[in-house]
């Protein structure tokens, strides 16, 4: 499956347009970089369909998003938002189990198949214990892996995260992007902000850069993630180095 | 097509109305207990009403007028008068009538007050069969007709026509006395918060008029209009007459003390009228009227 | 709350709670009646009194008394997931203003029976249109913009009524205070709030799902495939519909719209198709039980049912959130 944008502007006030072709394949996994404000969430949003572009296109499957049915589209792509909202009580497994909403017709209940689909999702992401709490007590990041639970029990085709390790400690961070990768690697589409360059650089076979001032760059990460890149990405001198292997870099010191 | 069918039916309706009207005026005179209520309806009884529900507290004062005091199964809150009526059920305030009560009473024949009541929960009783009689006096005729009527009613025509023509020769008596007294501009005080008179159509207005009294707002385009002091001040009454709260509160004249300019102040022309003999339309208005027509002579008296 | 029968065990529960207080409803009034008379009256014996007392007054009250509740309180609960906020409801939103206003404007024009229900209906689909139109500006419009505009609306609503009750002429006015008080004492025909209630449920029972995913937000209910705009609209014509219906019915019965669906969720989760139809057999109880209340506690004076629905409401309101599991 592709994912693909023709000509896409978002719609983001007061910013020339920089037209993005985007061809996102099955089995990749991208990561969005950019400084803040600079889109990497309309982006996601305008790539699910939820919010239209100022002019272009996005495809799923060689299919402008707009022939989609609305229904159908769910089932490919999911999202996991950045904010949560919750003016409601609602436990745990109520919200995995959201990720079943598109699975069904609206007359059916959700079976036990369905419970367990989304009881599967909480011990995946260790939230067993938590699944007859109400969200509103959990922790931020709790909420965040809920909100997770919710996607993995959707079980979409195209993954779009935003910002997935925000509130999550280390071990959860690696566990969250091991997840990821584990889905890219059995042929889902991921794509995901990310604010950590690191994080990027360690988990993502794709990047895409986005400039506030120029044209996006896009490709293999480890031929973009450079300092050259880097530096006018977010407007800060950084420097770089290698521990085990892995390429780091860190803002330089003033 | 269509004028084909229509003809027929329009017949029809014409024939089966023309059927009814006769058969209704048949049995209405052979029973000859049919009277028109103040929403110009016939009302009609097979016999003299038995157990009568009266559904406003100047109802009540009516009926026991037309000597059918007996009779009366169902008052409602405030029936003070006569005294015996309040040891008679209350159905509840005339705004918010309990329908259940008035029922399991079985009058057959209620009272009702055109604007007090609830028009739905008169019909509510129409509906279930009750006979009902609209009481909504105007005038010193209204209410020896709604005394007549309600005698007709209920049989006791020798004490109500009795009860009628004494009061309307009483409004008679003050009408001859006082058609040629000198005129007194008067302000009518029917409320004091927010204040509040009425027009030359309401009733108290012509108590005023039937006294050689000037009602001040009897050109007010509302019946009863609401004021502001300064409007009062402006028309200057002679003469300032008001209820009150209670029988003997007189507090809503003192405020008029403090305008020194009103000719009605400087003259001590502030009157008093207990509430209750004026501000219902029933047979005890001829008693307000009396002493309406006393406190306007004084006034006339205090021109020096 | 996932499960069906999750599901079934509250709605039995509540079905058959509703139904003792119908009954307890009908057998409580000025005329006390036992359960044999009113067997009786029911099979058409018995006196000709009771006959009439059951049939003409109290099950036409009751049943008015019953739907009235139960369409305030799914429309509270549609109105709150529209705006994703608790506190919304027909008349802190002005639908209820708006459907007053219209009312009592027919009455001034002298309009009464079917056509001032319709002109009712037609003020609290006016009203909503005007509070989402104002509130919408440019943009989108926020439930919170929405919130504000429609206690501003609602407001609006309230300076009209006390202009048009200082206008009336006096005559008038008896009949136009039940529009704001909210009085079953009037409602004669409860068959045109069962006709909408009964229908509007069912055609619900479908949106349920579609509701739950709602209430988490309009951007994650568009990305799991709900077509937000569109239910959006739907649930709001909706919601207007049962409002004005439940105003016509018994005029504006304050609080059962924002307690009764708070309540339920308090105890059964947020659910919407369980609370849908828990709010129409909750709803219809609370009325019930606060109309027999106020035609009963004081006989023969008889209270609006707006006041025992206050006095009832906040309190218990108050204990469910002081234990409940917010």
């Amino acid at each position: 499956m592709t994912l693909s944008t023709h000509s896409l502007v978002l719609d983001i006030p007061l910013r020339e347009p920089h037209p993005l072709e985007l061809a996102i394949e099955s089995g990749q996994m991208w990561g969005i970089l950019g400084p803040n404000g600079v889109g990497k969430t309309t982006l996601l949003h305008t790539l699910a369909g939820l919010v239209t572009p100022r002019s272009g296109s996005v495809s799923l499957a060689h299919k402008p998003l707009s022939d989609w049915h609305r229904l159908s589209l769910a089932q490919q792509v999911g999202v996991m938002f950045q904010e949560h909202q919750d003016g409601f009580p609602a436990t745990v497994l109520e919200t995995a189990l959201l990720g079943r909403f598109p699975h069904l017709s609206p007359w059916e209940m959700e079976t036990d198949a369905d419970i367990a689909m989304a009881r599967a999702s909480l011990a995946y992401l260790e939230l067993s214990a938590l699944s007859e709490r109400s969200v509103s007590q959990l922790s931020g990041g709790e909420r965040q892996r809920t909100a997770l639970a919710a996607l993995l029990t959707q079980d979409p085709s195209v993954w779009l995260v935003d910002e997935p390790t925000n509130h999550l400690d280390l071990h959860h961070q690696v566990a969250v992007m091991r997840l990821l990768q584990r889905k890219a690697q059995s042929d889902k589409l991921v794509v995901m902000s990310l604010h950590d360059v690191n994080l990027a650089a360690t988990w993502c076979s794709h990047v895409l850069l986005l400039y506030p001032d120029r044209p996006a760059l896009m490709g293999r990460a480890d031929k973009l993630l450079t300092l050259e890149h880097l530096q006018p990405l977010y407007q800060q001198p950084l420097v770089q180095g290698e521990i085990d292997g892995r390429l780091v870099f860190l803002p330089k010191p003033v | 097509m269509t004028s084909l069918f229509f003809l027929p039916r329009h017949l029809m309706t014409l024939l089966l109305g023309l059927l009814s009207a006769i058969l209704i005026a048949e049995s209405a005179w052979a029973r000859g207990l049919c009277v028109e209520d103040d929403k110009q309806r016939e009302v009609c009884m097979a016999q003299p009403a038995q157990r009568i529900a009266a559904l406003s507290p100047g109802a009540t004062e009516l009926i026991y007028a037309a000597g059918a005091g007996e009779k009366v199964v169902a008052v409602v809150s405030f029936s003070d008068y006569p005294p015996e009526a309040k040891q008679v059920t209350s159905v509840g305030s005339h705004t918010r009538l309990d329908l259940e009560r008035v029922v399991s009473l079985k009058p057959d024949l209620v009272l009702a007050w055109g604007t007090g009541n609830p028009s739905e929960q008169i019909a509510t009783l129409e509906r279930i069969g009750l006979t009902v009689y609209y009481v909504e006096p105007h005038d010193f005729e209204d209410i020896a007709d709604n005394i007549k009527d309600m005698a007709i009613l209920s049989g006791t025509e020798g004490a109500g026509f009795k009860a009628a023509d004494d009061f309307l020769a009483g409004i008679q008596a003050l009408a001859d006395r006082y058609q040629s007294a000198a005129p007194v501009a008067t302000f009518y005080q029917v409320w004091d918060e927010p204040l509040m008179s009425m027009n030359s159509r309401h009733y108290i207005s012509k108590v005023v008029t039937l006294c050689g009294g000037v009602n001040v707002f009897a050109d007010s385009p509302r019946l009863i209009p609401r004021l502001n002091q300064e409007s009062v001040l402006i028309k200057n009454p002679e003469a300032i007459l008001a209820g009150g709260m209670g029988e003997r509160n007189a507090k809503w004249l003192e405020k008029w003390r403090a305008f020194p300019e009103l000719l009605a102040t400087q003259r001590d022309n502030l009157f008093f009228i207990p509430p209750s003999l004026i501000q219902r339309p029933t047979p005890r208005l001829l008693d307000g009227a009396r002493i309406m027509c006393e406190k306007l002579d004084v006034a006339r008296q205090q021109r020096g | 709350m996932i499960a069906p029968r999750y599901l079934i065990w509250p709605l039995l529960t509540l079905t058959i709670v509703s139904l003792v207080c119908v009954i307890a409803a009908v057998t409580q009034g000025s005329v006390a009646l036992s359960l044999e008379q009113l067997w009786q009256a029911f099979q058409g014996q018995g006196s000709l009194l009771n006959q009439t007392l059951v049939w003409e007054l109290r099950v036409p009250r009751v049943l008015a008394a019953f739907a009235t509740g139960g369409l305030l309180a799914v429309a509270g609960a549609l109105m709150q997931i529209l705006l994703r906020n608790p506190l919304a409801d027909p008349y802190v939103l002005g639908i209820s203003g708006g459907a007053s206003v219209a009312a009592l404007l027919a009455i001034l024009a002298g309009i009464t029976g079917v056509f001032l229900s319709g002109a009712a209906f037609i003020g609290a689909v006016l009203s909503t249109l005007l509070v989402f139109g104002l509130a919408q500006g440019v943009g989108r419009a926020s439930p919170m913009r929405l919130l504000l505009t429609g206690v501003v609306i609602a407001a609006g609503w309230g300076a009209c009524i006390t202009l048009m009750l200082a206008l009336a002429p006096p005559q008038k006015i008896p009949g136009m205070l039940f529009w704001l008080m909210g009085d079953l004492s009037y409602a004669h025909t409860p068959w045109l709030a069962w006709l909408v209630l009964v229908p509007i449920c069912f055609v619900l029972m479908p949106l349920g799902r579609s509701l739950n995913v709602l209430a988490r937000g309009p951007m994650q209910a568009a990305a799991l495939g709900v077509n937000v705009k569109q239910l959006e609209r739907l649930v709001f014509v909706i919601a207007s519909l049962l409002t004005a219906v439940a105003v016509t019915t018994a005029g504006s019965i304050g609080f059962v719209g924002l307690v009764v669906p708070h309540m339920l969720r308090l105890v059964l989760g947020n659910d919407q198709r369980l609370i849908l139809p828990a709010c129409a057999l909750a709803g219809g109880t609370l009325v019930t039980l606060a109309d027999t209340l106020a035609r009963t506690v004081i006989a023969p004076e008889q209270l609006p049912v707006g006041v025992i629905t206050a006095l009832l409401g906040v309190p218990t309101f108050l204990f469910l959130l002081r234990r409940g599991r917010v």
